[in-house]
């Protein structure tokens, strides 16, 4: 991936990341915070496997595993944590 | 660089070697495990673990996010300069990246020094044993991808990579991507959630 689009994205996660931590520090929680902070957590996780991993130009298969494993880790946690709330 | 690296056709394997990939899906297989571990408990001890988890220095977990990123963007420039043929800007960066690794524990060590001042430990509560064993379970990873990445420097500013074979840097790379994308989990959900 070319310099600047890297540098384009390790700014955007930073952002995120100061978005998430200001969520916990405002003292926002519940239904809308959880899934905020998973959305947050999906969004950067995504950039850094298919961009900074490199993983974009990879078959469907290793995409797949790895994306996959961030989804489910993900949803098992909204599940934990929506049961939580009910 | 050939056409693969513009898009034109998928690699059929991720960058680096093989077997670091199978170790890094086996790593996941185990954070997975552990976040999962993590997140049903909490949901049988909600008090606990929502009121302990404001005792946790929310910020230190911040400034370790940036530093971790930092560290992974420092690796990504890495191996951009080397397939640019530029061996001695990727050995700087991959030189940087251990520093944001130097960085992340320092951190953890006034954090934990913190804690452990408070006489908490592991068998303080159910909520301190997920925090201390997963946080050290994860910066043991942060200091095996710190001693991965010293030995991709080494041959790095020794000449050993070019912009036609780089899959040892690769290697190290994808490994330390995965530290980052590991703590990117944890990070919300042992400091933030609730």
């Amino acid at each position: 991936m070319a310099p600047h689009l890297l540098n384009v994205l390790w700014i955007a996660l930073l952002v995120a990341t100061v978005l998430t931590w200001m969520i916990g520090k405002t003292g926002h929680t519940g239904t809308a915070a959880v899934i905020a902070i998973l959305i947050i957590a999906a969004i950067k996780g995504w950039m850094i496997i298919q961009d900074f991993m490199a993983l974009r130009r990879v078959t469907f298969l290793w995409r797949a595993l790895v994306l996959g494993w961030l989804l489910l880790t993900l949803c098992i946690i909204l599940l934990a944590y929506w049961l939580g709330l009910k | 660089m050939n056409a693969q690296h513009h898009g034109h056709a998928l690699r059929p394997y991720p960058p680096g070697d093989l077997a670091i990939w199978v170790f890094i899906l086996a790593e996941l297989s185990a954070f997975f495990a552990l976040f999962a571990a993590y997140a049903f408990t909490r949901l049988r001890h909600l008090d606990l673990f929502n009121e302990m988890q404001l005792t946790l220095d929310s910020n230190a977990g911040m400034i370790n996010t940036l530093l971790l990123i930092t560290g992974s963007w420092c690796v990504a420039r890495s191996v951009s300069a080397i397939k640019a043929n530029h061996v001695s800007h990727s050995a700087h960066w991959l030189l940087a990246a251990i520093g944001t690794g130097v960085g992340f524990l320092i951190v953890k060590y006034f954090e934990y020094g913190a804690k452990f001042a408070l006489g908490i430990n592991l068998d303080t509560n159910l909520f301190y044993t997920f925090y201390l064993s997963l946080t050290m379970f994860h910066a043991l990873h942060v200091v095996l991808g710190m001693v991965i990445l010293f030995f991709v420097w080494n041959k790095t500013r020794r000449g050993g990579y070019s912009a036609h074979d780089h899959r040892g840097l690769e290697t190290g790379a994808s490994y330390w991507h995965m530290v980052d994308l590991v703590w990117i989990i944890l990070f919300p959900l042992v400091y933030v959630m609730r």
